[in-house]
């Protein structure tokens, strides 16, 4: 399996000296669905960012095997598209289907072509029809599908997703499982949800204080870390 | 969360939501110029001007009331302003002047609640405005929504608590200026969020146009009306 992510001896430390990464090495392959698991504060949000070159830290990071750097970091972002834990935050233009065509277009594809892939992938997202609609006045769900809908028209070669879970309900966990498996590219998810994990990784990695614990798959690793709910006694 | 209502507005339909923005915002600006020439020699002057306000409100189908009271918000500024006026003995100076200010921001608040930023946006642009000056406009309306939108996070979790909202002068200085200031640190941490999301999507200092509006020739005739509307309004309070 060609090796579409590597990370080698990254290490990152925010400005107040909390060291966020120490030393992570992981390899994610073409059509491999990696997830990544971890508590709160772990570093699974940092190590993301790291993929498109919005944090930078100590270590090499190699998308494609072409190294990730200051001077490479704006091309290589058309190629790993990041689906951030806030969906506010990835939503910021009037209508959905100028939010969705920003990629695109910073891409420098002509605007004909940029509304023809958001419209699509609008579509593939289960969102036709809600084009001219603010992306603030939907639902937490639809503005979820909205951010992955504004990723997937860059057409990017990996997919990043931090918690996509995360506001939906299980009908509309379902629906982007599906999604999920029916996308070819190569996925790294941090999640919580093991569950959702389980459905759609191929394996996964544990990361705890900034450094990669444990590797293994989903169902070995929740059980190995008490992960989801198999030892809680139900309700006498 | 609820959001601010002038975006709202401007999301309505109506003759003049449909007209193009760049029509309107030359309107406005020409209404503004006839407006700012009228004689200062009494408040009366402004008068027509605010009938005519008046009226594109009734077309637009806009709530009339809370823009009128939106209005006042340039007041205290141009109070002061009217009681220089009126210390130096130029009380009736001091009136138009008072006047002006609050037709002037009806007619801005008229602009905005009847055409979505956005588009008012690509007219400024198109309409040979700087793209620098375009893009802080862009951000500083994002913004907007940013720190309303924490603000009313802090306001609901005060409140779920017995509080008040943290940021009235009633909680008191001390925990207005703390909530203040947590209020910008949240909301620094917001955008921040917000720029990182944006790079990640090939930003690179320019927001390309998705959409190019048509100009036709519905809007050029908005135009012209606006135009002798203008001249005519201009015309009546000066050869009175």
């Amino acid at each position: 399996m060609t090796p579409v992510i590597e990370v080698r001896d990254l290490y990152y430390s925010y400005e107040d000296g909390a060291q966020a990464l120490s030393g992570i090495n992981l390899t994610v392959g073409t059509g491999e669905t990696v997830a990544l698991l971890g508590a709160n504060g772990s570093g699974k949000t940092t190590l993301l960012l790291h993929l498109n070159g919005l944090l930078t830290g100590r270590g090499t990071v190699l998308i494609g095997g072409v190294p990730l750097t200051p001077s490479s970091a704006q091309r290589l972002r058309a190629k790993v598209g990041v689906v951030f834990q806030d969906s506010d935050d990835q939503l910021f233009l009037p209508t959905v289907l100028e939010d969705v065509a920003f990629g695109p277009l910073n891409q420098g594809h002509p605007p004909a072509e940029a509304l023809r892939r958001a419209r699509a992938a609008l579509l593939s997202t289960g969102l036709a029809g809600i084009d001219d609609r603010a992306p603030y006045h939907l639902s937490a769900g639809e503005k979820r599908r909205v951010a992955l809908a504004g990723v997937l028209a860059m057409e990017p070669d990996i997919l990043i997703l931090d918690e996509p879970t995360t506001y939906l309900d299980p009908p509309a966990q379902r629906n982007l499982a599906r999604l999920l498996l029916a996308l070819p590219q190569p996925k790294l998810i941090a999640t919580h949800d093991v569950r959702f994990a389980a459905a759609v990784a191929h394996r996964a990695v544990f990361l705890a204080a900034g450094k990669i614990a444990a590797q293994g798959t989903v169902e070995d690793l929740a059980k190995q870390y008490d992960w989801d709910w198999a030892s809680f006694s139900p309700r006498p | 969360m609820r959001h601010h209502r002038i975006a709202g507005w401007s999301l309505l339909d109506s003759p003049l939501h449909r007209r193009d923005a760049r029509a309107k915002l030359l309107a406005t600006l020409l209404f503004l110029l006839a407006l700012a020439l009228a004689p200062q020699s009494s408040a009366l002057a402004a008068v027509p001007f605010a009938l005519v306000l008046l009226a594109a409100l009734f077309f637009a189908r806009l709530p009339l009331l809370p823009l009128l009271l939106r209005s006042a918000s340039v007041l205290p500024f141009s109070i002061v302003f009217a009681l220089i006026e009126w210390a130096s003995g130029h009380g009736p100076h001091g009136g138009a002047l008072l006047a002006k200010s609050y037709v002037s921001a009806l007619a801005v608040l008229l602009l905005a609640a009847s055409t979505p930023m956005p588009s008012l946006l690509h007219a400024m642009e198109s309409l040979g405005v700087p793209r620098a000056f375009v893009l802080i406009a862009q951000s500083l309306f994002r913004y907007l929504f940013v720190i309303a939108e924490v603000a009313q996070r802090m306001r609901l979790a005060s409140l779920c608590r017995g509080g008040t909202s943290p940021l009235r002068p009633s909680a008191g200085f001390r925990a207005s200026a703390g909530s203040l200031a947590v209020l910008f640190a949240r909301s620094q941490q917001r955008a921040h969020g917000i720029h990182m999301a944006m790079l990640s999507r090939g930003f690179h200092g320019s927001l390309p146009l998705a959409v190019r509006p048509r100009f036709r020739p519905s809007d050029a005739g908005f135009l012209a009306a606006a135009c002798a509307l203008g001249a005519a309004l201009y015309l009546s309070v000066t050869l009175r």
